[in-house]
């Protein structure tokens, strides 16, 4: 009750703030959006920017906007690593669970770009500290949600034409190493899982995911084994005695830990998992499980295809 | 329903606990989560049977069976020799902060970065120790056997302590954060024959103890001046009985977590069905310990395939209705 009656406050007080940057900045343009929870206006140059998604922490970064506030990745403290050098300083502001409003406030921000899983609930109290940005795409049901989802932050940012050049690039660069990859292993099958490795039993990654939508643009057909529910991001922890759902051609191995060796290491251990066929053929890749399992964007989709690139010229060689 | 005296029966109680138990073991090598089936399995019993079968049973179905074998008796008989030690039913190695002191000591090593299974056994039991010694100093002050409440109130607050701890350092720690939080919710799939190796020195080190011990714990039920009387010293018996009930509970802890309510569960049913000797009870709880563990986990393989249930969550389902049955019950079973 308390903070619903904080809302008008933060309303004028925003109002106010917002006059005094328009009044200040002559060439702003207005921008209209279809968000998830209706449409949404805002002004096309806004300087203090919170990320609240790393989708969209990841966009904002490849548009060359530095936000001033972002949330943690998940089982971390901080950004993802593969984006930490491009934003050090950075403020947290919470993680993808739960947001601290109050730092959220402190910051000042003059635009929110948000998950498309934020709540009503949440969405009616950021937008009243800022525009508050939620993308309207189900991950789980649209294939290459990302992308749709990076354009959508690039139009709050003013920025879609550089968007639009991005993701156009990255497109390219992988339809190149897929070709590479055809070049250098031909005979080889495509059947690929993305799976990570757990104490209590390995997980397989859905197929929606976006690391899966990044490794189907090389070819890579991800398979699902018809073990994970829908919406959900992966199945439950497998029984050893039915490892071999995560057995094919190409196994993509992560923790939540940065270090995909290590995971490949642990399970080296069991013997269940040294009878995957995908074992004695030595086709494991260790994967960084902040990148593989967590983020989404351009800068992402970079990084996973620069740990692919290195996979392809040691086939090559 | 508890008598003092062992009812008459056709066979012996644990003649026929340890035909059960049998029968189990050979259940627990025919079913799981995966695509080998019983029909399958059986020829591998006999020798037989296809690579795969082969691999599934001897290699993970085996293992589980053996440590969920070990891990049951030494929590069975822990919490017996506990209720009868402390003389209240509720006595259990999972609810006196016992296993929550192993669980700590565990936690803390992982987070120096050690893995090996050697160190864990000791630390585990090291850590049942202080718990153990902690629980019984804290309700002694006002007198064990007056007040059953006092001793489970200890053990309950310890538990809760030790456990806040145990989050607060995976709060500091997120690479080991995985491992701990598995080994917290119990299991006993994937482990190393190895490991229940390095754990059978201090189990026999535990047998022989309480073989020496019994009788005299069984004098103490009588009361401390019948124990004195009959030549035996009380103080001597509690400080053996603590020794091998942290040795056991920490072996067990080692190797499957901190696994609840199989303490408490096993030692009543071994008295309804014996009476309360501790002599008797005792011997029952061996065999009742590991099926009530193995029908556990055999639970946690087909319910959910092919995913599995941690073994803690349903131990605890199948405890917590026995718990509530003592608590209710219309007077505790007399120790």
């Amino acid at each position: 009750m308390s903070l619903k009656s904080l809302i008008p406050s933060l309303r004028q007080m925003t109002g106010a703030l917002a006059l005094g940057l328009i009044a200040s900045q002559t060439l702003a343009e207005e921008v209209q959006l279809d968000t998830r929870y209706g449409s949404v206006t805002v002004d096309d140059s806004a300087e203090r920017v919170i990320t609240l998604y790393e989708g969209a922490l990841d966009a904002a970064v490849a548009l060359g906007v530095k936000p001033v506030g972002a949330i943690t990745t998940r089982q971390g403290d901080s950004v993802a690593s593969y984006i930490q050098p491009s934003v050090e300083g950075i403020s947290i502001v919470g993680t993808a669970r739960e947001t601290n409003l109050e730092s959220v406030i402190a910051l000042q921000p003059d635009l929110i770009l948000a998950s498309s899983r934020l709540s009503e609930e949440q969405y009616e109290l950021l937008s009243a500290v800022a525009p508050t940005i939620v993308p309207s795409v189900n991950v789980f049901q649209q294939e290459g949600a990302w992308k749709e989802e990076s354009k959508l932050f690039a139009k709050a940012l003013g920025r879609e034409e550089e968007m639009d050049k991005v993701l156009d690039d990255i497109a390219e660069r992988a339809t190149g190493l897929k070709d590479r990859l055809d070049a250098s292993m031909p005979d080889t099958g495509r059947n690929a899982s993305l799976a990570r490795w757990m104490p209590q039993g390995a997980l397989l990654m859905s197929n929606k995911l976006f690391a899966s939508n990044v490794l189907a643009s090389l070819g890579f057909e991800m398979q699902t084994a018809g073990i994970i529910d829908e919406n959900r991001a992966h199945s439950s922890p497998l029984s050893l005695e039915k490892l071999s759902l995560i057995d094919g051609d190409w196994l993509f191995l992560a923790t939540l830990n940065e270090d995909g060796r290590e995971a490949v290491e642990a399970a080296s251990k069991s013997p269940a998992f040294q009878r995957l066929e995908v074992v004695k053929n030595d086709r494991v890749v260790p994967v960084d499980g902040q990148l593989f399992s967590s983020t989404s964007g351009p800068m992402a989709a970079n990084a996973i295809l620069d740990r692919l690139e290195m996979v392809i010229e040691q086939t090559e060689q | 329903m508890i008598s003092s005296l062992p009812p008459y029966r056709l066979i012996p109680p644990p003649l026929a606990a340890g035909f059960l138990l049998f029968i189990i073991c050979i259940a627990s090598l025919l079913l799981g989560a995966g695509d080998v089936t019983p029909a399958d399995a059986l020829p591998v019993l006999f020798g037989g049977g296809s690579d795969e079968a082969r691999f599934i049973v001897l290699e993970l179905r085996m293992p589980r069976t053996l440590v969920a074998l070990v891990v049951g008796a030494a929590l069975g008989c822990a919490g017996a020799l506990m209720q009868t030690l402390s003389r209240n039913p509720l006595a259990e190695p999972g609810l006196l902060g016992i296993s929550a002191g192993s669980s700590f000591a565990v936690a803390v090593m992982l987070m120096l970065g050690a893995s090996a299974a050697t160190l864990t056994v000791y630390v585990s039991q090291l850590g049942a120790l202080a718990g153990c010694l902690i629980v019984l100093s804290a309700a002694r002050i006002q007198g064990v056997g007056n007040d059953p409440i006092r001793l489970v109130l200890a053990g309950a607050t310890l538990t809760g302590l030790l456990l806040s701890m145990t989050s607060l350092l995976l709060m500091f720690d997120q690479r080991s954060a995985d491992e701990i939080r598995f080994w917290v919710t119990g299991s006993v799939a994937g482990r190393d024959l190895d490991d229940l190796y390095h754990l059978l020195p201090s189990l026999a080190v535990a047998i022989i103890l309480m073989l020496i011990v019994i009788r005299p714990l069984a004098a103490l039920s009588l009361g401390e001046r019948a124990a004195q009387g009959l030549g035996h010293k009380p103080g001597r018996i509690r400080l053996i009985t603590v020794l091998v009930v942290a040795l056991l509970v920490g072996a067990a802890t080692a190797m499957a977590g901190p696994i609840i309510f199989v303490g408490l569960v096993v030692p009543f049913i071994a008295r309804a069905i014996a009476g309360p000797d501790i002599r008797r009870t005792l011997w029952l709880c061996l065999p009742i310990g590991p099926i009530i563990l193995i029908v556990a986990d055999i639970l946690s393989r087909l319910l959910v395939s092919p995913a599995e249930l941690p073994l803690g969550v349903l131990t605890a389902i199948i405890g917590a209705p026995v718990l509530l049955l003592v608590v209710r019950g219309k007077r505790m079973p007399a120790l």
